[in-house]
């Protein structure tokens, strides 16, 4: 503590002692001015107070790591990462450090409101008024209770973002659409996040999930798409892996980086493809044809001739009889069909790689173990993206990197105790049969006439409650999701919310806010009680725990005990469940029950060690491929031989039991699909090229990538992380427009002239950016701003590209095609 | 005498901009005025273009440039090196900021890089400049730790309310190390790919020293005669000579 002392002004300064009189000035000491100004506040301000160490996870990312929040006197002052946090090992990402500012955003809900004003758009006040958590709960109860009583339940929808699945919001949300009757509660926001991935791991090895990755034993790194230093989780240790296989590990581990622009990711690795975008999988499956005809792949995965001689010639077919398969099944069909013509030479007119460049990416990622090829949304963003997500995936089974050390997995899931109540104990003869039961979901996810194969469809649901197809909805709850903001199309969204009784969520003022009839603020997750199973990560189980590290600053409810609220009020025995449900810590407390039969390995092993770790993890993965055999964990070492029945119901739950090159998921569904996409009956259900629908008649690729400043859409109202937005290019006010020199030139654009670029949909304002960066036929325009409504420094900041990124899906994934669309520039 | 010091990694570097977030929060930085910034820099033409970045603490100068211009001696050397503004002493007369030769120091009442300016936003009263909601426990107006008066010129510390604190005779601050995290400065504790090391330079078998001499270390700007005692290891240990993002 400073004692208090009077700084001197330059002025005062200069008055008191002359310019000349310099160490004069040095040598007035403390206290000698004091009385000639009054003491300032910081001076004054006694630090009393122990500083609390709070463990908890953070909330800007799906990554969640571990987190120490330093509070002192009661004001959160510090966040740093947790050293007992296996993700976190101590560190953070940019992101991170920001959190206490998220909470001391001065723009937040103070309490529930309710709308007064009924007209909705974005010109009219909302009138909000303040109202009780009692009546919030009442009004929204009395709606579900009325709908339920109409035999219209279905028209309820529940709609959220963050989650790891639906039961990591410290509540599980499906059981409530299941009890109360709707089949849109909940629809998750995966089709705009990474759905495509999840498919293409789906109808190749059978798993519908991301992977875990073991990169710190994996010797080479073929990425496509996923911006593993600015934007792929988990950031934090990315980076962290970076640094270790990048330097500390020996050998040095090579990357490859695959992307339509010159990123953190593609400066960093030893080689960057700048490929057109949409035919990252032409490249993938030039880069499998070399390493079949090359002679590369792995033969204790993936088989042999039966005679040893290697037959891949350009071209030319093979025998099928004369390769026998080991843990793949259909590798002669798909050369037969597809890989024998897909020449470097071809892709190199495809993806605008030269070919020789493909060629040693396809020899070095062949000839050096453990491999790993890893792609997201930049690679199935687009109509033909399971093909291209199946094609890349396809290139770990030619290497024998699926379940191998320095290769790639699934991810298990923690020893968690049961949930106070069984939903199935709670259904009534309306829940299990009401009216309901025949509905399709308002998002035709799983339905034939939309989108069979997908996981969930949250981008069409404005588009279809504005057709009344299948029906319109009544009621919407949000949580921790925009999508009037942030689907593609997201004007349909805006216009549906208008005639729904809107139930908004989130903390802080946002476009769904907007338009709300409700607004139940939640807490920030420094302030709540959550748990979170990790996203995969490396296979091993961890289950993360959110602590308040102060108490809501305002009038505010964590949105699982506001879900609990609503609950109990339901008529019948949802009402009853929820009672018995209690809250989200007393779920907590029976989840952590669990721990007991299985200690962590930091010996986490009830609620109260969980607490105090901020995580239980237990270590190792159970199961390990090595050199073509399967094991599984026996307590000390893998020792324990697998059975390929064992790998089918563990590992590989195929139809063949083996990474199918040749999908039987897809062939199940082959009428739908061939009706669907129109695709080739020959080809449809491997790993083939097709081209990507581009969508819109402009002449750039419109490219609208995640930066490493998104925090799950709050860091446009973050005044530090706008100026760090997009630091290689100079956006430090609002996102810039990435623009090759030959266009700007080409129409007279200069770096930050304002320019109008236009889709089918309309057109948006940008600020340019010139540079080299950018490939000459893309357009590159980071998402983030160009907010309508919310804080004070997000509202009317920069570009919103929603607004003209077209409504096109992958028709498998039900994927949203962001980085589908063309766009034409000019200066505005 | 320990002297500390700073190693940076450019082979581990990933340019995330953690460093400049941690100290922003840690220092109470305003937006856009980094005590700790990542300088991006591009050059050359598709399909083969080059971007690199480059950290950039203050470099605690042996010779510090600017403590040599001061006036009133605001600007001072501590016994273990570390390059200091007394907020007391400080008239805010600039001369410091253009005696620098790597840019790294602030001056408080400048125009804000962000509207609307959280100086607006959270106000401070007498001499504080400002009042943000999450402001650190310690303030030091003597080592120009905290929020800064009006009317002042501050830069980084090296988080010198913390590496004050770390026993005598520590030869490196890591956070590996859970008895020093509370030690180490935000930029170097928080780094993710381990890029920063922080030690005694003095002390020949301290890690920055190990790594110094075994990888060459590289100090920027070298005939300015500041000797820098934050050291770059490489493939890019010199600021890149082309354009600045």
């Amino acid at each position: 503590m400073d004692k208090p002392t009077m700084k001197v002004t330059r002025r005062r300064f200069l008055q008191a002692s002359g310019t000349a009189a310099g160490a004069a000035g040095a040598a007035i000491g403390t206290g000698q001015l004091v009385g000639l100004k009054p003491i300032g506040e910081a001076q004054a301000q006694q630090a009393s107070g122990q500083t609390v160490v709070n463990k908890s996870i953070c909330g800007q990312c799906p990554a969640r790591c571990g987190i120490d929040i330093y509070t002192t006197d009661g004001r959160v002052h510090a966040i740093y990462g947790s050293n007992d946090h296996p993700i976190a090992n101590g560190k953070l990402c940019p992101k991170g450090h920001l959190g206490t500012y998220i909470l001391y955003d001065p723009d937040r809900f103070k309490g529930p409101m309710k709308r007064t004003n009924p007209n909705k758009g974005r010109n009219e006040d909302p009138k909000f008024v303040p109202i009780s958590w009692d009546e919030a709960f009442k009004t929204v109860a009395d709606r579900l209770n009325a709908l339920r009583d109409k035999g219209e339940s279905h028209r309820f929808g529940l709609f959220f973002g963050r989650g790891w699945g639906a039961s990591d919001v410290g509540v599980n949300i499906a059981p409530f659409g299941k009890l109360y009757g709707s089949p849109n509660a909940p629809i998750g926001h995966s089709s705009i996040c990474s759905d495509g991935s999840v498919l293409a791991k789906q109808c190749t090895d059978g798993n519908a999930s991301y992977s875990s990755y073991d990169y710190r034993n994996a010797n080479y790194l073929l990425i496509f798409g996923a911006n593993f230093l600015e934007a792929f989780r988990p950031y934090n240790n990315n980076m962290q892996v970076w640094g270790h296989i990048r330097r500390d590990k020996t050998p040095r581990t090579s990357v490859t980086y695959v992307d339509v622009h010159m990123n953190q990711t593609a400066a960093a690795a030893d080689r960057a493809l700048l490929v057109k975008p949409g035919t990252d999988g032409a490249l993938a499956l030039a880069i499998a044809h070399v390493i079949l005809t090359e002679g590369l792949w792995e033969r204790s995965f993936v088989g042999d001739f039966t005679d040893g001689q290697n037959r891949f010639k350009t071209g030319q077919t093979i025998e099928p009889d004369s390769f026998t398969e080991k843990w793949t099944n259909g590798l002669a069909q798909w050369w037969n069909t597809e890989l024998k013509d897909r020449t470097p030479k071809w892709a190199e007119a495809i993806t605008t790689i030269p070919a020789d460049l493909i060629v040693k990416t396809a020899r070095e990622f062949g000839t050096t173990r453990p491999a790993i090829a890893l792609f997201e949304r930049g690679a199935h963003n687009h109509s033909n993206g399971v093909l291209n997500g199946m094609a890349i995936h396809s290139l770990n089974a030619l290497v024998g990197s699926l379940f191998a050390e320095g290769g790639l997995a699934y991810q298990m899931g923690p020893a968690y105790g049961p949930a106070p109540a069984d939903p199935a104990d709670y259904m009534d003869d309306y829940a299990k049969n009401g009216p309901h039961k025949k509905m399709p979901r308002i998002d035709l996810q799983g339905h034939e006439d939309g989108y069979l194969m997908a996981k969930n469809m949250i981008q069409e649901v404005g588009t279809n409650h504005l057709a009344g197809k299948p029906y319109k909805l009544d009621t919407a709850l949000f949580y921790m999701t925009n999508p009037c903001f942030s689907t593609p199309k997201a004007k349909d969204w805006e216009e549906a919310l208008k005639s729904m009784f809107v139930i908004a969520t989130s903390p802080f003022p946002d476009e769904t806010s907007m338009m709300a009839d409700l607004i139940l603020p939640d807490t920030t997750y420094i302030e709540r009680w959550q748990d979170a199973p990790t996203y995969p990560f490396q296979g091993w189980p961890l289950a993360q725990l959110r602590t308040p590290a102060v108490k809501p600053l305002y009038d505010v409810k964590t949105f699982g005990d506001t879900l609990i609220g609503i609950g109990k009020l339901i008529k019948g025995p949802t009402g009853e469940y929820y009672k018995k449900v209690e809250s989200v810590e007393n779920i907590l407390r029976h989840l952590a029950k669990g721990f007991e039969a299985n200690p962590g390995d930091n010996g986490v092993k009830d609620f109260e060690g969980w607490k105090a770790k901020g995580c239980w993890y237990k270590k190792p993965y159970h199961w390990r491929q090595v050199r073509g055999e399967f094991f599984e964990w026996d307590g000390k070492g893998w020792n324990k031989p697998m059975s390929p029945d064992q790998v089918k119901a563990k590992l590989m739950p195929t139809a063949s039991g083996k990474f199918e090159f040749v999908s039987s998921y897809m062939e199940k569904k082959k009428d739908w699909v061939l009706k669907a996409t129109g695709r080739d009956p020959a080809k449809y259900n491997m790993p083939h090229w097709e081209p990507p629908k581009y969508t819109g008649s402009g002449d750039l690729h419109f490219i609208t990538p995640k930066t490493a400043m998104h925090a799950e859409g709050r860091s446009a109202n973050l005044p530090h992380a706008i100026t760090l937005f997009q630091p290689a290019n100079g956006g430090n006010k609002q996102s810039l427009a990435e623009l090759h020199p030959s266009v700007a030139k080409a129409k007279g654009i200069k770096s930050g002239d304002r320019i109008k670029i236009k889709s089918d949909l309309g057109e948006i304002f940008a600020i340019a950016k010139v540079t080299e960066l950018t490939r000459p036929d893309t357009l590159v325009l980071p998402f983030e701003h160009g907010h309508w409504a919310g804080g004070r420094w997000s509202k009317g900041r920069g570009s919103h590209v929603d607004e003209i990124t077209p409504a096109q899906s992958d028709r498998i994934s039900g994927m949203a095609n962001y980085y589908t669309g063309k766009v034409s520039v000019e200066k505005a | 005498m320990t002297k500390w010091g700073m190693v940076i990694d450019l082979d581990k570097c990933t340019g995330c901009q953690a460093c400049s977030t941690a100290c922003q929060m840690e220092n109470n930085r305003l937006p856009g005025e980094n005590y700790q910034d990542v300088l991006y820099y591009t050059d050359r033409s598709q399909p083969t273009p080059k971007l690199v970045w480059f950290p950039r603490p203050c470099m605690h100068c042996e010779e510090p440039s600017c403590m040599h211009v001061c006036p009133t001696k605001a600007t001072f050397k501590t016994e273990e090196g570390v390059v200091l503004v007394d907020w007391n002493k400080c008239i805010g007369c600039k001369y410091c900021m253009i005696a620098c030769p790597y840019g790294v120091r602030f001056y408080t009442d400048e125009k804000p890089v962000i509207e609307p300016n959280v100086k607006d936003v959270f106000p401070g009263t007498g001499d504080l400049s400002w009042n943000p909601p999450y402001k650190g426990p310690q303030q030091d107006n003597a080592h120009g730790v905290g929020i800064q008066p009006h009317g002042v010129v501050s830069k980084c510390t090296f988080c010198y309310h913390k590496i004050s604190k770390a026993p005598k005779g520590t030869s490196d601050l890591s956070n590996e190390d859970p008895a020093l995290r509370e030690y180490v400065p935000a930029c170097v504790r928080t780094c993710a790919p381990t890029a920063r090391y922080f030690g005694d330079l003095d002390n020949p078998n301290s890690e920055v020293s190990r790594l110094i001499s075994d990888r060459d270390g590289a100090r920027l700007l070298e005939h300015t005669g500041n000797k820098p005692q934050v050291y770059y290891l490489g493939r890019s240990a010199v600021v890149p000579g082309f354009k600045k993002s």
